[in-house]
């Protein structure tokens, strides 16, 4: 846990039009503090609030560990665990990796099989990555809930924004104290966590 | 669409056009038509760019209707670049036109009596065929931009670029789009090699005056278009995620599954792959002032392209597509999008294979010739093929070639075409139809198509290893199918998931040509046209060992999965038994 007990707070009230620019972050991926040791399901409905009918109807397609999964009911979360959530996607592909799809033989090698089962839940770190139309549909929810991003990634997203979108952040606060954009692009970021907040208003 | 359009342009005196009704080839349209008559008029033994080689150019059979998405043209002959049979399609306006005009192909055959370029322009009054040096290695913007000037801009051109003239076995066939830019093409196997060694630099297609094709049964084709556009609207891959982010929603995913080719088929993931994704992609192109969604033909309702503006807000190129992306990017280590869009810009320019190029990058890369990441040697690399210099004309020959070239074993190639961006250790059935293919390693050949609905090859059990086989098998002779219809591929999931969608399909068929074909007859169809296809290649020399990925991916494991190809040849031998 103590990964995400150093880093900085920071704080962003933005325009409704530059949330999406922070999405780039959350395909590369965030930390989230939750209980592991749960199924997808669990961890996506009960801890994350996702509605069973989205994650059966819209969250086609899903990665653990980078293999693809079949059944969200016995698929593992574990302490540093990757899960990856995408719509549907085209092509053989796409329809390959789609959970429970007809296609699934054509990637038998690389699906995930579950061999420990539910285990006792506990307090632990995974990482979350969220692709095309997932982004739009949970990303505001996340970033206004706030997630912890890795610091090189950071600064590497401030380092590639615009002028327009420092033009429409109305608020930045770094562990509670208001700064200017140059500050953010200033500080050294490390391959430490940062805690990233973000609203729309 | 009830003649075809044969032009000698061996004949005394310059290239002659005739016309003749489709005879035994009444009924094909798309692949179907132009497999159909390689495999009948092409010896399997001729050189690719000789005198009995053909190029035949079939829009499919609802192309030129009010039918949505069928926009695909079709060009097949014997490929340069695989020695095997070869049908390429493409979008664009030029599959509409021709079909309006009221030909189901046109066939280019004969040898030139010399190396004077000409032009072919079609229009309601006939063929005009004129000699025309004025356009030798212009690229295909340029010949574009020209041919504007002279014939106005209700046209759809098929050209070819300066690769084409070239003869290089990575040249494709360029359709223009609706803006009238040369940004579709009939990419693989070195079709636009074929049109160069007959001569022929630009099919011009004027519609003025020409009226959509008439179906025998208007009402009934009104009601099953209408069921097939709503539903490919509602559903959300046909209906969000490809107008949302094009194909290259696909990156992410790919790279996620660990399955990305990256450093010529090194990894399975690249690092920089949020850099260079659709959704990355999507935001570019919107904050730059281009466009995230748009058709590449009119009629389109997917809207699965877009329109890619430089950091100066001029337009660079459409949308790069996920192959392409792949290819020039985590293929060759590179991360930056401006730099890919303009790999794509100059292989649309000078008329070469996207996928083919950036996989012989890649393979250049791998020998030394630069480093991987290295995105400006990579865009000189592909200049020197726009210029024929020694070393351009040895990449624009392809990735096979090159690796021997530069003494390269890891060659991601099968039947000497290069593999697109789906690493088969990863999803090995997709292994499967890259080995089995009659095309040489094509990802479109085993398209995700309703093959439950369909249910060719019977009842797969998903839990059998043979399954991959058998529904790889299943997916090849769909796609035969779809190809044939002139669709566009990308209906496949809402075609998959939603059985009325694919009902209404069928039925557009039927009530247009007044046939009562079913589900069991498409499949025929979709079978012989691989069974064309394949005795071909038999006679063309190509047996069970020419079906199989280069050794290594049997040797090298996928550092992401520590897999290896693990699919029997024997299991291979069994794909076509039906």
């Amino acid at each position: 846990m103590s990964v995400l007990s150093s880093g900085k707070k920071i704080f962003f009230t933005v325009e409704d039009n530059l949330i999406p620019n922070f999405f780039l972050l959350l395909q590369q991926g965030f930390k989230l503090k939750v209980l592991v040791g749960s199924s997808i399901s669990s961890l996506l409905c009960d801890q994350l609030s996702v509605s069973p009918e989205y994650l059966e109807e819209r969250i086609q397609t899903i990665f653990l560990d980078g293999k693809p999964i079949d059944d969200v009911n016995s698929a593992t979360v574990k302490p540093g665990s990757t899960l990856a959530l995408s719509a549907a996607l085209p092509g053989l592909v796409g329809a390959t990796l789609r959970k429970g799809s007809y296609y699934a033989p054509l990637r038998s090698q690389i699906s995930h099989r579950e061999t420990d089962g539910t285990q006792f839940l506990h307090e632990g770190i995974v990482s979350l990555k969220l692709f095309n139309l997932l982004l739009k549909e949970l990303g505001p929810k996340f970033l206004k809930q706030g997630l912890w991003i890795n610091g090189r990634e950071l600064s590497d997203f401030f380092k590639r924004q615009p002028d327009d979108f420092w033009a429409g952040c109305k608020v930045i606060e770094v562990d509670g104290q208001k700064v200017a954009p140059e500050r953010l692009l200033e500080i050294t970021w490390q391959e430490e966590y940062f805690f990233l907040q973000v609203l729309a208003g | 669409m009830d003649k075809i359009l044969r032009i000698d342009v061996g004949a005394e005196g310059g290239p002659k056009a005739t016309e003749e009704p489709l005879g035994e080839y009444a009924g094909l349209g798309g692949r179907a038509l132009t497999s159909a008559i390689v495999s009948k008029e092409v010896p399997p033994l001729c050189h690719p760019l000789g005198e009995d080689n053909k190029l035949v150019i079939a829009p499919g059979l609802l192309s030129g209707t009010t039918a949505a998405m069928s926009g695909r043209l079709s060009v097949g002959c014997k490929s340069p670049l695989t020695g095997t049979i070869k049908e390429a399609n493409a979008g664009g306006q030029a599959a509409q036109v021709l079909a309006r005009l009221g030909y189901s192909a046109i066939v280019l055959e004969g040898k030139p009596k010399d190396d004077t370029l000409y032009k072919v322009f079609i229009n309601k009054h006939g063929v005009k065929i004129t000699p025309d040096n004025s356009l030798k290695m212009l690229g295909n913007y340029d010949l574009i931009d020209k041919l504007k000037g002279e014939y106005g801009d209700r046209i759809a051109c098929i050209s070819i670029g300066p690769a084409g003239e070239m003869r290089l076995s990575a040249a494709s066939v360029a359709c223009t789009d609706m803006e009238l830019r040369p940004t579709r093409h009939a990419g693989r196997g070195g079709v636009g090699a074929v049109m160069g060694a007959k001569g022929i630099k630009v099919i011009v297609l004027d519609e003025t005056g020409m009226r959509m094709r008439s179906p025998k049964n208007p009402k009934k084709f009104k009601e099953a278009n209408k069921v097939w556009v709503e539903g490919l609207r509602k559903h959300p891959v046909t209906g969000e995620s490809l107008p949302s982010y094009g194909t290259n929603v696909l990156t992410n995913i790919i790279n996620e599954a660990g399955a990305y080719p990256t450093h010529n088929f090194m990894w399975g993931r690249f690092e920089g792959c949020s850099k260079i994704s659709g959704e990355t992609e999507a935001e570019t192109e919107t904050a730059r002032g281009g466009e995230a969604t748009h058709g590449c033909h009119r009629g389109c309702v997917i809207k699965c392209s877009g329109i890619y503006m430089n950091k100066d807000g001029h337009y660079l190129t459409k949308q790069p597509e996920y192959e392409t992306v792949w290819a020039h990017g985590g293929n060759c280590g590179i991360d930056d999008l401006d730099s890919i869009a303009m790999l794509d810009r100059l292989d649309d320019d000078y008329g070469l294979d996207t996928i083919e190029m950036g996989a012989t990058i890649g393979v250049a890369m791998e020998a030394g010739l630069a480093k991987f990441g290295d995105a400006e040697a990579a865009i000189n690399m592909v200049k020197e093929v726009g210029k024929g210099t020694h070393l351009g004309r040895i990449l624009g020959n392809g990735a096979a070639v090159t690796g021997k070239v530069f003494g390269v074993e890891r060659v991601p190639v099968v039947k000497g075409q290069a593999m697109p961006a789906y690493d088969p250790r990863g999803v090995q059935g997709i292994g499967v139809t890259y080995a089995t293919s009659t095309m040489g390693a094509d990802h479109t050949a085993g398209y995700a198509i309703a093959t439950n609905i369909l249910k060719v090859g019977g009842y797969v059990d998903p839990l059998k290893p043979e399954g991959q086989i058998q529904l790889s098998r299943n997916l090849q002779i769909a796609t035969a199918v779809i190809d044939t219809a002139g669709v566009c591929l990308f209906i496949a999931f809402a075609v998959l998931d939603q059985p009325d969608t694919f009902q209404a399909l069928i039925d557009m068929v039927n009530a247009f040509y007044g046939l009562s074909m079913t589900a069991d007859d498409m499949t025929e169809l979709g079978k012989s046209v691989l069974k064309k296809e394949r005795d071909f290649n038999t006679r063309a020399g190509f047996t069970a060992e020419h079906d199989r990925l280069p050794e290594y991916f049997k040797k090298e494991s996928l550092p992401t999965h520590n897999l290896t190809f693990q699919v029997k040849d024997e299991e291979l031998d069994t794909l076509f038994n039906w």
